[in-house]
């Protein structure tokens, strides 16, 4: 009776070795992303220029854009343009918009020159190590985050639906802002593109 | 005098041709060598994704969503149809799905396909919104590239990886599926 348990017991312990390194391999390395209404605890990172500059610091009076972006990848730099006409259109209506860069394979000085080259004005962080985009659970270049005033995600996801400027047909994450701006509900509140891949440490 | 020094020119002067034609010829047919077609690409959207997908098959399926412009993706691509040349005929089936530009279906994506000696059957996402494809392939995909994904004879994932894929883990995973 007693080898019989002990067998069982080895039994039970082979079979959920077997469904963990199963679940494993099916849900690969993917971050979470916090839930819609979740709070971004505050973080601090360099800018490209090596100043440590908090969230707290840079963030809007009524909310905040983080956007993860790439030197190199064409789809954000296809997005160059409307990024920085993001960031001039709503500056006046206390959105601030925050560039983080996660790519092991671009460093500061390469993010500085990019900005430079492509004009974009807005802050640019430089996450070395990938802390925010784990934080964050981001995994691809663009990819943006909407915080409210109080630091509430209230949108995550694409900036809109095609990369090819005459193809957009949703402009999800400047309706997530005007909503939130007006009081209203967000109604899309999570919307997905292809992108380039985080290049992690 | 004269006259026979023409002749001896000319004679001198369609030798000269006579044997600079054929090498002209010969060079000429170099350049014109016949290059293997390039790969067809074709167009598919996302309820046919959908479909190619979900459908139950004779055999496993192997899929990978790739683009040009994903250096992660190119950087994979020889793993992949090494593992394509192996596992073929091996009762795997495999397909690529490029996420371009709809209007690089006929000249970046086969381009490079061929360059890659590529043979799976090849398509090309035509949806001006990619969200509903994105989730019909996987809910919790952000649609960063490239994303690989096995599929069991019932049209069930039995295995997936974002990013540059590990080929000696992929193969682990088709192995048990395939012998």
């Amino acid at each position: 009776m007693r080898k019989v348990s002990v067998l069982l017991a080895a039994l039970f312990v082979i079979a959920g070795l077997v469904i963990a390194t199963n679940g494993r391999a099916l849900e690969g390395e993917v971050p979470t992303a916090p839930a819609i209404g979740a709070t971004v605890d505050n973080f601090t990172l360099p800018d490209v220029d090596g100043n440590e500059k908090a969230l707290s610091s840079l963030k809007g009076k009524n909310g905040t854009v983080l956007i993860f972006i790439s030197v190199q990848c064409p789809v954000s730099n296809a997005y160059n343009e409307r990024m920085e006409k993001l960031a001039q259109n709503y500056k006046a209506k206390g959105i601030a918009v925050i560039g983080i860069n996660s790519n092991s394979t671009e460093d500061a000085a390469a993010v500085k020159d990019h900005a430079s080259a492509k004009g974009l004005t807005f802050t640019i962080l430089k996450d070395t190590g990938n802390k925010v985009a784990d934080k964050l659970g981001a995994t691809r270049t663009p990819e943006a985050y909407f915080l409210d005033a109080s630091n509430k995600l209230v949108y995550h996801g694409r900036i809109d639906n095609n990369q090819n400027a005459s193809l957009i047909e949703a402009n999800d994450l400047r309706n997530a802002i005007d909503a939130s701006l007006a009081g209203k509900p967000v109604e899309k509140t999570e919307a997905k593109a292809f992108g380039c891949s985080i290049k992690r440490a | 005098m004269r006259f026979s020094r023409a002749i001896l020119l000319l004679v001198v002067s369609l030798t000269l041709v006579s044997f600079a034609a054929p090498a002209q010829n010969k060079k000429r047919g170099r350049v014109a060598k016949p290059r293997p077609p390039l790969p067809v690409v074709a167009a598919i959207d996302t309820e046919n994704l959908k479909t190619l997908l979900k459908e139950s098959r004779q055999k496993p399926l192997l899929v990978n969503f790739w683009a040009t412009w994903c250096d992660p993706c190119r950087d994979e691509f020889p793993d992949l149809v090494k593992i394509d040349s192996d596992y073929r005929g091996h009762s795997l089936d495999f397909v690529t799905v490029s996420l371009d530009d709809f209007t690089d279906i006929k000249t970046s994506v086969p381009k490079f396909l061929g360059t890659m000696n590529a043979r799976m059957p090849a398509y090309l996402l035509n949806a001006n919104d990619p969200e509903p494809a994105i989730n019909a392939v996987d809910p919790k995909w952000q649609g960063d590239l490239p994303a690989t994904f096995l599929y069991n004879d019932k049209g069930e994932v039995v295995y997936k990886h974002f990013g540059r894929v590990n080929a000696t883990e992929l193969r682990a995973a088709i192995d048990k599926l395939v012998k």
